[in-house]
């Protein structure tokens, strides 16, 4: 079992060009700055006024190129105008909407970097009080809500002197979906576990009724056993068994013992979300179980069974769920790492 | 608000991408450009300007048709690279006899090689380097306004390309193809920022001169004169039409009755040597200038004011207004190269401005030893002499005859090559009875020497015309002219015996090309007086002219707030005034929450750097303090809202301020 590879962030490393700060002197702002002292020394030393008008003209130059670099990034506002699916390590389509509030400045070679862009993006020109959307890719590290905090935005511009940065605030927050495996042999492992899923006698929206379970939150009040309910004095959910055999009830154990690594757990969720993924492809109706709800893939979306195993939490302590006869397991254990079993199997 | 949509992230091939043939003419032409004003400042040879200009044009006439710059094979130009380096020693010490004229070479064959080598490595930096290097070079020798438009072009190309490199090297950093947008537009906004920034630091660069390095400073000798140090009659002269301005002169109402047409002194001949007049004797005495005035003789009658700004035609010499006994703000003077004569000690400019006192008569500033000319005076001019002086006896009055018959009698010839031949003043005298002003008072030093009076010539500038637009006078080289002092005993006096209507300066031109003229003069002289010869002194008045005008506002508002009704409501705007001034100080002076958070922060080993987030700093205390970071994180996120969240909520800083401070 291997753990997950953290170091992918190396993928997308920081270019040499970036830097901490508020900017940095280019190699020709290096050359503009020695011959511009060079001239002025000139112009001192021999009170040659034509010198002089060329020295202004390149003390203009330099000073104007602050101005406009400062206040052109000064007025660059970015938001995020939307991301598609975001899965973990996999790169999601999403735009950037920049504003320039500039009343005077247009602003040229923007490029905009994140730590969450799998790419910079090079914006030519946004005119003042003009804005532009970018397509940009993002690459999420983790699965999770993934809050988008800041951008960091760099020009040359004007004339390439200076390289000046800003830290521009973003407000947006992206669910991350789980991280699919994509190795052969770690997708080899659900084989079994999928010819299993062949049984009967299995949880589904069949009309027998084959088992009972408390009421969680979300489950419709169709499926409540009303005499069952008046007998125990709470509501008790009746659950059918499935019709077809080609269905599953994926369980999500969130439970991480202390001595279970962080990567062990991520990457059981990992499998979970692949053999999700797997199961939908493969047209199965699915039920996903984690703790207080359930998932039916007839009834809720792909999307949302993705979520609820993007947003699942490792817990300390052990959560009762009930399981079924064929139910897929999923979970960690000390010594063992991340495991899958199936009830019945 | 315009929406644009943009796609850069991924790499889209049908982005059209820079024309990188019309970059590289515009850069060919940027260069060839940079080095058009030497042709007129003559700073180095036209032939080597030539050659450098053939070589670019080879090159951008390849480009333009598609081929690679390579004119010369570039294995064969770094032969000559190499070969250049003893060339330039040979160059500096045998050929231009000048290092700067080499270096100059030395450049321009750098800016011919780039291109080429330009295929072998990207060099757009240095070749934008080398054109503002050559361009440099122009403008230093160049002391006419109409270097102006140059540099506004010269600065138009190379922002264009600056801004083209950043793109092209902005792109370079991200890897990505990204269309240009064009940028003409954009390099004409920031030239005209960068000229508007420009003009006003000009008047407050330092103007020290020759901090470091002494006497590399030196006139720019780029005036010619009328005027010679001899007059050769045994060479045909000639004259010519040059417009070149010599010197204004400005002088107020009170003095112009008194002191027109003017006549500005420049040389003396006071030796005849045959047939040539020389001038006196060779050396120079420094006067003194303890205060910063020069009194170059003594007046004599009524005195008046008057300002003048020259060139220097002749080494450092003055052209001095007759009349004028005193010179202030023109520097250590020395009398020379002939008496009454006076130059600047050191010069270090090309033009000058100074006042000067006149008066109505002058006398020499000491006792002068003053002879009868050498004039060889043959029996016929003293019968001429003495037949027109008649029975006046007074040396005055006989030079006032004298001068009468030469200016009525005798006819003024404007260019002397009209003559045909050359003619001794005998000649002139006696037989040929025309001639330009040389000749008139050549003529008269003769006539005056045969009746035994000490006179001589003066050379220098006549009359020059009064701009309208401005009200000064302007001399003009081709305002040269040459007249007479004759010793009264006491003083010289001046006299002129060429006809006055054809004196130079007289001639007539039509109302609009006077006021032309007089609005060309009048840009001239902003560049000259403001631009060119702008200085220290400059400076200097510019702080005192400046402080004087906040005294008198002082002493005027003073006065205003004696009224009553001023002083009420002046007390009022005060009041508002200080009470904004306090409340903006007072709001600025208060500490904000980010600066309370970083101060905490920094207490806890945090430094908060300028691009840096709180959030940022939180996860670095976390490494550091987890239980301080922990009991952050609140105070952080209430930070965040109040700062970023958009929603005001009432009392939300002050809670986070209290909480900071219970904190501590």
């Amino acid at each position: 079992m291997s753990n997950i590879d953290t170091s992918v962030t190396s993928e997308h490393p920081a270019a040499t060009w970036q830097f901490d700060g508020v900017v940095r002197l280019t190699r020709v702002g290096t050359s503009f700055v020695i011959f511009t002292v060079v001239i002025g020394f000139a112009a001192i030393n021999t009170g040659n006024n034509s010198l002089y008008i060329g020295l202004s003209f390149m003390l203009g130059c330099l000073l104007l190129s602050g101005l406009a670099s400062k206040g052109g990034l000064k007025h660059l506002v970015v938001k995020l105008d939307g991301i598609d699916e975001a899965w973990a390590m996999r790169p999601a389509h999403g735009r950037l909407r920049v504003i320039n509030r500039s009343r005077i400045w247009n602003v040229r070679d923007v490029i905009v970097t994140s730590a969450e862009l799998a790419e910079p993006i090079c914006i030519p020109l946004i005119e003042r009080r003009g804005e532009i959307v970018a397509h940009a890719l993002f690459r999420f590290r983790r699965r999770g809500l993934a809050q988008l905090s800041r951008v960091d935005l760099y020009t040359r511009y004007p004339f390439g002197f200076f390289l000046k940065k800003r830290r521009a605030r973003l407000s947006g927050d992206v669910v991350v979906f789980p991280r699919l495996l994509d190795e052969d042999v770690v997708r080899d492992r659900f084989l079994l576990v999928e010819g299993d899923l062949q049984s009967t006698n299995r949880i589904g929206g069949g009309t027998e009724i084959h088992s009972f379970r408390d009421y969680v939150r979300g489950d419709s009040l169709r499926r409540v056993h009303w005499k069952k309910s008046a007998s125990v004095g709470r509501w008790i959910i009746k659950q059918n068994e499935v019709e077809a055999n080609r269905s599953v009830h994926i369980i999500v154990d969130p439970f991480r013992p202390d001595d279970v690594s962080e990567e062990t757990f991520e990457e059981m969720i990992s499998e979970a979300a692949t053999f999700l993924d797997d199961a939908l492809r493969g047209g199965l109706q699915i039920a996903l179980s984690i703790p207080q709800v359930t998932f039916h893939s007839d009834r809720d979306s792909d999307a949302a069974m993705f979520r609820a195993l993007a947003l699942l939490g490792a817990t300390r302590q052990p959560v009762a769920q009930t399981m079924e006869r064929d139910s897929v397991i999923f979970s960690v254990a000390p010594g063992v790492g991340s495991r899958v079993w199936g009830v019945g199997a | 608000m315009t929406t644009t949509a943009v796609n850069t992230a991924i790499s889209d091939p049908r982005s059209p991408t820079p024309d990188s043939r019309r970059r590289e003419l515009e850069l060919l032409f940027l260069t060839m450009f940079s080095a058009v004003p030497l042709y007129a400042t003559q700073a180095i040879s036209a032939p080597s300007l030539l050659a450098f200009h053939a070589m670019l044009l080879a090159i951008a006439a390849r480009v333009a048709l598609g081929k690679g710059p390579e004119a010369i094979p570039p294995m064969v130009m770094r032969g000559l690279a190499i070969a250049y380096v003893p060339f330039y020693i040979v160059d500096a010490a045998l050929i231009s006899r000048s290092a700067i004229a080499a270096s100059t070479h030395l450049v321009l064959f750098i800016a011919a090689y780039q291109p080429i080598e330009s295929v072998r490595t990207r060099n757009t930096a240095q070749r934008l380097l080398t054109a503002s290097l050559i361009f440099t070079a122009s403008v230093a020798t160049s002391t006419h306004i109409a270097i102006l438009p140059f540099v506004v072009l010269f600065g138009f190309l190379l922002l264009r390309q600056l801004m083209h490199l950043s793109h092209e090297e902005t792109a370079g950093m991200t890897g990505l193809p990204a269309y240009e947008p064009p940028s003409g537009g954009a390099a004409a906004f920031y030239v005209c920022g960068a000229l508007l920034i420009g003009i006003l630091l000009f008047p407050l660069l330092p103007r020290i001169r020759n901090p470091l390095l002494p006497g590399m400073a030196g006139p720019l000798n780029n005036a010619t004169t009328g005027l010679s140090d001899s007059i050769n009659l045994n060479e045909p002269r000639s004259i010519s039409s040059d417009t070149s301005v010599i010197s204004r002169v400005w002088m107020g109402p009170e003095t112009i009755p008194f002191f027109t047409p003017l006549r500005l002194k420049g040389t003396v001949y006071e030796r005849f040597t045959n047939n040539t007049w020389m001038q006196g004797r060779r050396d120079f005495v420094q006067l003194d200038n303890s205060d910063g005035t020069t009194q170059v003789a003594l007046p004599e009658g009524f005195t008046r004011k008057a300002s003048v700004q020259q060139r220097f035609p002749m080494g450092s010499r003055l052209f001095l207004p007759v009349g004028t006994y005193e010179v202030s703000g023109a520097g250590q003077l020395a009398e020379g190269p002939t008496r009454d004569i006076f130059t600047v000690w050191q010069l270090h400019r090309d033009t000058i401005a100074y006042d000067v006192a006149l008066a109505h008569d002058t006398k020499p500033r000491r006792l002068q030893r003053v002879t009868v000319s050498n004039y060889p005076v043959t029996p016929a001019v003293r019968a001429m002499a003495q037949q027109i002086a008649g029975s006046e006896t007074d040396p005055m009055r006989q030079a006032e005859a004298i001068e009468k018959y030469l200016s009525t009698r005798f006819r003024y010839v404007p260019d002397p090559a009209r003559i045909g031949h050359t003619m001794t003043v005998d000649q002139f005298l006696l037989r040929d009875h025309r001639g330009h002003c040389e000749y008139f008072a050549a003529g008269m030093v003769a006539l005056m020497t045969a009746l035994n009076t000490p006179a001589r010539i003066v050379g220098g500038f006549y009359g020059g015309t009064l701009n309208p637009l401005s009200g000064y006078f302007v001399v003009r080289n081709e305002d040269a002219h040459a007249w007479v002092e004759v010793w009264d005993g006491n003083k010289w006096k001046t006299f002129d015996p060429t006809p006055v209507s054809l004196r130079p300066g007289n001639t007539q031109d039509g109302l609009v090309r006077a006021y032309a003229v007089a609005l060309a003069d009048v840009v001239n002289y902003f560049w000259d007086r403001h631009i060119l010869t702008y200085g220290l002194g400059d400076q200097i008045a510019l702080a005192i002219d400046m402080i004087d005008r906040f005294r008198l506002a002082g002493t005027a508002a003073n006065l205003a707030l004696h009224r009553p009704i001023t002083r009420n409501l002046g007390t009022l705007i005060g009041a508002l005034l200080a009470a904004g001034f306090a409340a903006v100080v007072l709001s600025r002076r208060r500490r904000t929450l980010y600066d309370h958070l970083a101060d905490h922060l920094r207490r806890l080993g945090i430094e908060v750097g300028p691009a840096m987030t709180m959030s940022e700093a939180l996860d670095e205390l976390q490494c550091t303090h987890p239980a301080a970071a922990l009991e952050l994180e609140p105070l952080i996120k209430l930070y965040e809202a109040e700062r970023f969240s958009g929603r005001a909520e009432k009392g939300r800083a002050a809670r986070i301020r209290r909480r900071l401070v219970e904190s501590r």
